[in-house]
């Protein structure tokens, strides 16, 4: 598991003079070099100009990278920020941080200020001076930031080499006073080498070990012994203690010794335990007694006793022996602490609704027994019993790997798939077998009987047919059914071509014609009649009949006009006439507006969409130029 | 006993390998590494033997079987049928099945006994694994996923499920297969189960990446150790909420 907090990555600060020369001779190497006086103005402003701005970004970069780098106190989790409030000084850190904020806008500023200076350069030499006056600006602002940066490169190497502690993660906390066996209870538990020596302080800073128990992985936190004085009294090393205790949700595992030997008294260590005790809120404690094999507990004075009663009694703390020396109860300390920590943990976990999405996993589901049918494993004699493989053992068994790299190693070795066939007779391993023998698949005569079960096959098949085992009773139609089917064909095939045509008529691409424009004529409706199986003699006396109508008197007409249903046609109205009352009110209105629209028909021959050439030769493109033999004219 | 391993760099053990309680078939891989790996447990007490199916390596995938039987696809040539048939003991069936659902490690997964086969599996199908394998064959989905195969792994004596299962799933599959089931995970948080894990009555094989709690979990449910499934709800109870939530 990687921690989320690792410093160790921060780019290194150089120092003032460093940063400079990094700065200027990236300038130097990456921008052109060479410029002569004669060239073009807006050129050599050009070269200036870039020269200024490369290193203002150059600038801007370098130190935006420091910003974004270093952690923002406010951003990460309390205890290192907390931490590196009492390392490093928050207010010293926050302002050196400021100060190459506040730097970086000063030299944005001036490189924006000189380019702009740089346009109104009129020659090679002044803006060369400009580019030197920029240049040596942002240097001055740099090189006043030199304190800054030698902190910040102080910080960032005391950052790096800061124990990766995961603020998250269980931990078992140590704290005590000095030499009581913080260290060497951290040394016994986890991998960590930390040093352990016989006097105070030898442990100045925090250290993190790392130990396995219960499938999870566990952080030991070594702290540096803390003494019984005010807060505000305490120095840097001690510090250290009380941040982990404040931020971490650990178990805390507060040492004490009985002996005494560490230099105090078993009343000051239980007095430092009291004044220590809001720290402890909301996490398992436990107090260990260390070097039993010098002072047990039973051996204590009364008063002394009352004094460890009395905290754990009251305080719902559980007490321990045990002595690194002799080993004597290091793992039930390390054991029921991480076991309380574990409950602590799980108990809280268990509240937090995250718990519903893992309780299938660890809800065993036992099957409900559904018949009396044992389904019982099925182990091989000889697995049970089988020795453990030991690659170190000279007498391992042999695996295929050993043979490979016996025979020449992976891509040479050519593994023998046939070695361990079940055959009834070892000899036939390696027979050579054709696939294909006589242009037949010999894995298809895999039975040594098939052509007779084949043959088996094709008898019985042959005697079902015989039997008419595969005639059906009502094969033979009669003359009845047979015209029945082909009028259902010839109707399925008729619905068939009309939801063909339907479908062709639909699509459109083509222009739409109103019905009226369709020329029909009385044959091909007959047809069509006809060929949906429609008497088609009425439409044809019918269409008779209407022509002789037509033929009727002109007043016939008109009145039976009135008094049928108009013809389903388009109509388009004439819309000119829409709005007003009559002809003479409409020629009016077109009066007024031919009225209305001579001066803007005037004005607007021509439209804006028009091609135009506005001018036929545009002064800026013609003047200055010299036709042919003018030049004595100049 | 459970061991990690790794076929070419890859956590997939489950696909390139099948493991029952009377054969185990491997891949054949650019080096014998990964076939070792079986060999070195189980050498001498049931055969391991190198395959190809339908020239792929994905053979965990493709083909099916328990102590009674394998299933194969259509696709396995004639030679790798031979081959497997000259390797596997005579107890043990070898049949090639026609199904268009030719990955048939992903659609089918059983044990000695039960199988829970992918709903759309073809009636014939079902009824040749019935046959071949001897077990009783149910159509289920395993939270939801059709691929029964990829998304448990099963043995005798207990399974482990897709993480998604409910525990009401769980119960059901559990009174069909008759072996205590859990949810849980392979490769550091894989949920692919299947072909992430390979496993019989008394070892099992998986990914590299397999954590020592996921590990765990798989040696107890499949009792591969001293203490049984319970111990998944007892003493591995705690460790499993710290390290999960």
């Amino acid at each position: 598991m990687t921690s989320i907090y690792n410093f160790k990555k921060i780019t290194p600060v150089p120092t003032g003079g460093d940063f400079l020369d990094i700065i200027l001779s990236k300038t130097q190497r990456k921008t052109p070099t060479v410029i002569h006086a004669n060239f073009a103005i807006s050129r050599i402003r050009n070269f200036y100009m870039r020269k200024v701005k490369f290193t203002q970004e150059n600038f801007d970069e370098r130190l935006k990278g420091i910003l974004d780098e270093f952690p923002k106190l406010d951003d990460i989790h309390p205890f290192y920020a907390d931490l590196m409030n009492v390392l490093y000084d928050k207010d010293h850190y926050k302002l050196a941080l400021g100060q190459m904020n506040t730097a970086r806008h000063l030299i944005d500023q001036v490189g924006k200020d000189y380019v702009r200076l740089l346009k109104f350069g009129d020659s090679l030499y002044r803006c060369k001076q400009l580019k030197k006056a920029a240049l040596g600006r942002m240097a001055t602002i740099m090189r006043r930031q030199k304190d800054s940066l030698a902190y910040l490169e102080q910080v960032r190497q005391h950052l790096a080499r800061l124990p990766s502690i995961d603020p998250n993660t269980r931990t078992l906390l140590v704290c005590g006073y000095p030499n009581v066996g913080k260290s060497s209870f951290m040394n016994k538990i986890t991998r960590a080498d930390v040093d352990v020596q016989p006097y105070a302080f030898t442990t100045k800073s925090l250290f993190v070990g790392h130990m396995d128990y219960k499938y999870l992985r566990w952080q030991v936190i070594d702290t540096p012994g803390i003494l019984d004085h005010p807060l505000e009294n305490r120095n840097t090393i001690e510090m250290q203690s009380i941040t982990a205790l404040a931020h971490l949700r650990c178990a805390v595992l507060y040492f004490i010794d009985l002996s005494e030997r560490c230099g105090y008294s078993i009343k000051e260590q239980v007095s430092l335990f009291h004044s220590i005790k809001p720290l402890f809120a909301n996490k398992p404690v436990m107090l260990v007694i260390n070097k039993i094999d010098a002072m047990k507990i039973e051996d204590i004075s009364a008063e002394d006793r009352t004094l460890l009663d009395n905290i754990v009694d009251n305080e719902g703390v559980e007490m321990m022996g045990m002595s690194c020396y002799t080993d004597e109860g290091v793992m039930n300390v390390k054991q029921s602490a991480c076991d309380r920590l574990l409950q602590a943990r799980v108990d809280s976990k268990m509240k937090g609704h995250k718990i519903n999405d893992i309780l299938n996993k660890i809800h065993l589901t036992q099957p409900q027994p559904r018949d009396d049918n044992p389904r019982l494993p099925f182990i091989p004699t000889g697995a049970e019993s089988k020795a453990k493989y030991d690659a170190k053992d000279p007498n391992r068994i042999r695996l295929e790997r050993d043979l490979e790299a016996e025979q020449g190693g992976a891509g040479v070795f050519n593994v023998d798939l046939k070695k361990r066939y079940l055959l009834e007779n070892p000899e036939w391993k390696y027979d050579v077998i054709p696939e294909i023998w006589e242009g037949k698949n010999v894995a298809d005569f895999i039975d040594s009987d098939i052509q007779e079960q084949l043959d088996e096959l094709e008898r019985e098949e042959e005697r079902l047919e015989a039997e008419g085992y595969y005639k059906s009773d009502d094969e033979e139609m009669d003359s009845e059914e047979e015209a029945l089917e082909a009028t259902a064909n010839a109707i399925t095939e008729h619905t068939r071509l009309t939801r063909i045509a339907a479908r062709l008529k639909t699509t459109k691409n083509r222009p739409t014609l109103p019905k009226t424009a369709i020329k029909r004529t009385v044959g091909e409706m007959s047809t069509h009649l006809e060929r949906m199986g429609l008497d088609s003699s009425n439409a044809r006396a019918r269409s008779r009949v209407s022509k002789r109508a037509r033929s009727e008197s002109r007043g016939e007409i008109i009145a039976r006009l009135s008094s049928t249903a108009r013809p389903e046609t388009s109509v388009v109205r004439d819309r000119t006439m829409s709005g007003v009352r009559n002809v003479k009110q409409k020629l009016e209105s077109e009066k007024v507006r031919k009225l209305a629209q001579r001066t803007p028909n005037l004005f607007a021959k021509r439209g804006e969409s028009d091609r135009a050439v506005q001018t036929k030769m545009p002064k800026h493109l013609f003047s200055n130029k010299r036709g042919n033999g003018k030049t004595d004219w100049r | 006993m459970a061991v990690r391993a790794q076929f070419e760099n890859n956590n997939e053990v489950g696909v390139f390998a099948m493991l029952t309680n009377s054969y185990c078939l491997v891949a054949v891989g650019g080096s014998e590494n990964f076939y070792s790996v079986f060999e070195a447990e189980l050498k001498d007490v049931i055969p391991v033997i190198h395959t190809s199916i339908a020239g792929t390596r994905i053979i965990g995938r493709l083909c099916v079987g328990n102590r009674h039987g394998l299933l194969v696809p259509s696709t396995t040539t004639d030679q790798e049928l031979q081959h497997l048939r000259n390797s596997l003991p005579d107890s043990v069936a070898i049949q090639r099945v026609e199904e268009r659902l030719s990955a048939l490690g992903n659609v089918i997964a059983c044990n000695d006994y039960v199988a829970l086969v992918h709903p759309d599996i073809d009636r014939e199908t079902e009824e040749i694994i019935a046959d071949v394998l001897k077990v009783e064959v149910f159509r289920q989905t395993i939270a939801d996923n059709v691929l029964v195969g990829s998304y448990c792994a099963l043995s005798n004596q207990g399974g482990l499920v897709h993480p998604r299962t409910s525990i009401q799933d769980q119960d059901e599959l559990s009174s069909l297969l008759q072996v205590p089931l859990v949810a849980g995970t392979v490769n550091r948080g894989s949920d692919v189960i299947g072909a992430g894990l390979l496993v019989n009555d008394w070892c099992a094989f998986a990914g590299l990446d397999t954590t020592s709690t996921e590990l765990s979990v798989i040696e107890s449910i499949f009792k591969l150790q001293d203490n049984g499934p319970s111990a998944i709800v007892e003493d591995m109870r705690d460790s499993l909420v710290d390290s999960m939530v």
